[in-house]
């Protein structure tokens, strides 16, 4: 019998073990002095297991210990407990709640991980643990899969591996605190096998490789395409080549006989796609471009042969092929398609930015060691070392040092923002100056970057209302341009000139041709893309495409003022002296605030910052007392100080003077004064507001440019409201409204009758708490987010920087991208409106003008080609108030 | 006017009537989702020059599964797009990849490539 060292894994005999341990009804044997060294310093470390088969066969009661999440663990914890107790081998369960971990003790022989997780699953929570696909090279005998699949699962820490042979992928689920991705890759390599990054893992790369594959095809196909041209393009115009016009017609159909059948390849190969999609789409009763270039180069081919074949059936001089349609249409259009795929993906190029910014890996530090850790094997609660000038991995709080952090990749903001102890750190900023350590509170999928990623690139797959026209009318173009082609062909046939079939078929091959129902289908899909992507940029996540469009037409911006115009925070602005005062403003402002620091009064707060900003010493303070709806007395230095309102120096009897006049002037610009009396006489004022922040009046301003009404909306008393509205320039002031009537009030002012019947299109702006019924109300959503806020459901625009510039910034990206979403649609409709009938042969009659197929192709593929392109000028797009 | 072209016009005119019957006012063929042993509404979709089912009806408020599998390379069928449940997948040549949701409301929603080529219609019935 044969038993494994807890340590190192090795197998060894009992009885030739280098040292034997008991612990928790345990005998552990060991091959070495310093496995059991490591043993004796973390005992239970190795009593806890996680890995259900061989690790240590001999152990009857195990110990694991597992992170969920899911459900709120407080309130559902005994349905979990109970749960995990029916089980048969169970013997103890502990919930941490705060911890979010459950500690389960259990009898290895008669239930295992798997069936621990299960039951945790059944009531829905979810097991912490990570997946990790691990590639590995090679792997070609079945049999081996299971031997991997073992060996991973018999990795301390491994809760279910799967291994696909047709991937060559391993699916690992595991506890990353208790294995790591490297020894998971040692696993691999003992049975000889080479790990390496699974593919399936970045679908952004994949997409991108997809799309090099896809162009390297199109252009082969082009490319064979357009050296069958060349030679088809020389037979069709054998009059001026000089070997070809000596030829007499038989031996000239002989060599058409000959192009015929090289065009075969290029229609089936080069151009296979149109004729599959075509044939597709036909079963599915639709028809879209694919239809028409079959259809067209189809009937140009048959028409061709036909005519070599049977020359006779055809008046003279009308039995030449035109084989060079064929070949030159499909060689034009899939370079096209080639291009259009290359264009594309520039325009998704925002997503690979943003991707891009997320560190690789995090220093950890667990058990009081520093280790590089791959990013995705961070948890939650872990504490990470950050460097000066290095990413920051994921969100957390900073627990340890204080630091600049550069967060402009996320917000804009240029300024680096300083941290200390408490502050939030977000995944992707840069650490700047100092070194601090911070715990995670967001890993993976849920960090404020992954869902930036997640929520643009669902916007830019949503779709803009006036999509729907254009969805609408696609979904009747190719039908029609069939009917059209149908009735060309008979027109010109019918009242046509000599000879009236190689006419008739020409022109009706030219507007199956032309006609691009893809412009159409990508004008706005395209410029939504590069313009959301704009957005994300510049630190406006916009939710969707209908948020996009109607920012454009915003007619009224309602701006809340706590917390939009103003920091939201109470700040010190003034201290006044009355002229009997004993002291100067500084002596004043540190005796207030030694007292005030006693207060919990939020006001208090203010004043105390204020002191510590002009490097104030406090002082001690005795016989502090709150006077309710008055203030507070104090004994401070051997004075008896006073502060508080008009109210308290009334019943004190304090004679105020002219400071009673001073006090209402400051109350006028909005700020909240408090009297201050020292010794029973009148000191001074000291004055509190909350202040506008700096760039509020700025951004005011250029929205009152762009010719949009600015009114701000505020549950604070009219006096001090419109104290701030003077500050910044707004003139329309809505005060004294109840947070529940927000809602109320921007819906009157949509229906506020200006000029015409039609609703005003109001925009809200606000920090998302108690704004969300008035933001769900207005057309047009704005929640100012703090950074790390930036799931805020109600808004259909977030700006993640706390600046107003952001609302400026979104009207001006929805106004870019809505100009260049009008300029492809409109040109993608005026191409079709007029190429069509040019290609119907409108100018012939007076100009004696047709449209040869192979402009016809050249121009449909480039309209497509164009469309990208201009969607593509998006991304120069610069807004007024840059971040640089 | 000769036999011939009096001939060409009415062809004409009969293919116009093809034409417009086929792909506007002929009858499409419906797929009734049926309801899985987990309750899901699943059916799987193939992706190749159009989506086969393309006419799906689905019951409201039951949680629909969606699995599409792309059989070719063209780039256009790369996305699949649910605009009015605010809904889109990538999907990788040959994977099968699973959409889930629930619809909460009734009426006939098309679904999509994201240039609009490729189209479907998901019908949701009041359950």
């Amino acid at each position: 019998m044969k038993v494994h060292d807890p340590v190192c894994g090795m197998e060894i005999e009992p009885q030739s073990a280098f040292a034997k341990r008991e612990h928790m009804g345990q005998t552990f044997y060991f091959c070495s002095q310093s496995c059991v060294d490591q043993f004796d310093k973390d005992p239970h470390r190795y009593v806890m297991t996680s890995a259900t088969t061989g690790f240590n066969p001999k152990m009857t009661l195990a110990r694991i210990e597992l992170p969920v999440s899911g459900l709120p663990l407080k309130e559902h914890s005994t349905r979990l407990e109970s749960a995990l107790r029916a089980l048969d081998g169970v013997s103890e369960v502990k919930v941490n709640a705060t911890a979010n971990r459950l500690e389960v003790q259990y009898d290895a022989q008669k239930v295992d991980v798997a069936k621990l997780v299960g039951a945790v699953k059944s009531i829905g929570f979810q097991v912490g643990g990570t997946s990790v696909k691990i590639g590995i090279e090679n792997l070609r005998c079945a049999s081996c899969v299971k031997f991997i699949e073992d060996e991973l699962k018999s990795t301390q820490g491994v809760l279910a591996a799967t291994v696909n042979i047709a991937t060559q992928e391993a699916t690992v689920d595991y506890l990353p605190q208790k294995t790591t991705l490297s020894q998971l890759n040692a696993a691999i390599e003992t049975w000889g096998y080479k790990p390496r990054p699974a593919t399936s893992d970045a679908p952004v790369d994949k997409q991108e490789e997809a799309h090099a594959n896809e162009y390297r095809k199109l252009m082969n196909k082009f490319w064979f395409a357009a050296a069958i041209s060349v030679f088809v393009m020389v037979t069709a115009y054998y009059q001026f080549v000089p070997f070809l016009r000596d030829l007499n017609m038989d031996s000239l159909r002989l060599l058409w006989g000959v192009t015929a059948l090289l065009t075969l390849p290029v229609m089936f190969w080069s151009g296979s796609d149109f004729f599959t999609g075509a044939w597709a789409a036909f079963k599915h009763r639709s028809a879209n471009m694919n239809t028409l270039i079959a259809l067209g180069t189809g009937a140009a081919w048959l028409y061709s042969t036909f005519a070599i074949l049977f020359p006779s059936v055809f008046p003279e001089g009308t039995s030449e092929p035109f084989y060079d349609v064929v070949a030159v249409v499909i060689a034009l259009v899939v370079l096209g398609q080639a291009l259009e795929l290359r264009a594309k993906g520039q325009s998704s190029s925002a997503i690979k930015k943003l991707l891009g910014l997320q560190a690789k890996t995090a220093r950890v530090i667990r058990d009081g060691k520093e280790m590089d850790l791959p990013v995705e094997e961070v948890l939650v609660g872990d504490v990470i070392q950050v460097r000066p000038g290095e990413k920051v991995p994921v969100d957390g709080v900073i627990v340890e040092g204080s630091s600049a952090v550069d967060e402009s990749m996320l917000t804009g903001e240029s300024m680096p923002a300083s941290k200390k102890m408490g502050d939030e750190v977000i995944g992707a900023t840069i650490n700047k100056t100092g070194a601090f350590k911070f715990r995670t509170t967001k890993v993976g999928k849920d960090t404020a970057l992954a869902q930036i990623v997640k929520m643009v690139q669902d916007a830019q797959n949503s779709k803009a209302p006036i999509a729907r026209l254009a969805d609408i009318v696609s979904g009747y173009f190719v039908p029609v341009v069939m009917i059209l082609a149908v009735w060309t062909f008979v027109i010109w046939f019918v009242i046509g000139p000599q000879p009236q079939f190689v006419y008739a078929l020409v022109t009706s091959v030219t507007v199956l041709i032309i006609a691009c129902p893809c412009a159409l289908g990508l004008a706005t899909p395209m410029s939504l893309m590069v313009g959301i992507g704009k957005g994300a940029e510049n630190g406006i996540l916009i939710r969707s495409g209908e948020a996009l469009q109607t920012a454009r037409a915003i007619q009224i911006v309602v701006l809340d003022k706590t917390g939009t115009i103003t920091k939201g925070k109470p700040e010190l602005t003034d201290t006044v002296t009355s002229e009997q005062s004993s002291v100067d403003s500084d002596q004043l402002l540190r005796l207030a605030a030694s007292v005030e620091k006693v207060s919990e009064h939020p006001l208090a707060q203010a004043i105390v910052e204020g002191a510590q900003a002009r490097k104030l010493e406090l002082a001690e303070v005795k016989d502090f007392e709150a006077i309710p709806g008055h203030g507070v007395s104090a004994k401070v230095e051997g004075k008896n100080i006073l502060i508080g309102n008009l109210k308290l120096m009334n019943r004190e009897k304090i004679v105020l003077g002219s400071l009673e006049e001073k006090s209402k002037s400051l109350a006028d610009d909005g700020k909240t004064p408090m009297f201050i009396a020292l010794d029973g006489r009148a000191a001074g004022i000291i004055a509190v507001a909350d202040t506008v922040k700096e760039d509020s009046a700025e951004a005011i301003l250029a929205l009152q440019n762009m010719g949009i009404e600015v009114v701000m909306i505020t549950g604070d008393n009219r006096r001090t409201a419109e104290a701030i509205a003077r500050k910044v320039g707004v003139t329309r002031v809505l005060a004294e409204v109840l947070p529940e009537d927000k809602a109320n009030e921007v819906k009157k002012l949509q229906i506020e009758n200006r000029k015409s019947k039609i609703q005003n299109v109001v925009a809200m702006v606000g920090d998302g708490i108690n704004d969300a019924p008035a933001l769900a109300q207005a057309d047009v959503g704005l929640a100012i987010g703090t950074g790390t806020d930036v799931a805020i459901e109600a808004s259909d625009i977030t700006l993640i920087k706390g600046s107003l510039k952001g609302v400026v910034t979104a009207i001006e990206v929805s106004r870019a991208t809505m100009n260049n979403i009008y300029q492809n649609l409109v040109g993608a409709f005026f191409y079709n409106v007029l190429g069509i009938p040019v290609a119907m042969g409108l100018l012939f009659p007076f100009f004696g003008l047709l449209l040869s197929p192979m402009i016809a192709g050249a121009a449909m593929a480039f309209s497509s080609v164009t469309v990208v392109a201009n969607a593509n000028r998006l991304r120069g797009f610069k807004p007024k108030f840059s971040a640089k | 006017m000769s036999n011939l072209q009096i001939f060409v016009i009415l062809s004409g005119v009969v293919m116009t009537v093809l034409i417009a019957w086929y792909f506007w006012f002929a009858p499409k063929a419906q797929t009734r989702v049926a309801v899985s042993a987990s309750g899901a509404q699943e059916v799987a979709i193939t992706v190749k020059g159009g989506y086969t089912p393309d006419v799906i009806i689905v019951q409201k408020g039951r949680s629909v599964r969606l699995t599409f599998t792309r059989q070719e390379s063209s780039a256009c069928s790369e996305k699949v797009l649910f605009p009015d449940f605010n809904q889109n997948a990538l999907l990788p040549e040959g994977e099968q990849v699973t959409l889930e949701f629930t619809p909460e409301k009734s009426g006939e929603f098309g679904f999509q490539c994201q240039m609009g080529m490729l189209r479907g219609k998901l019908i949701v019935e009041e359950g």
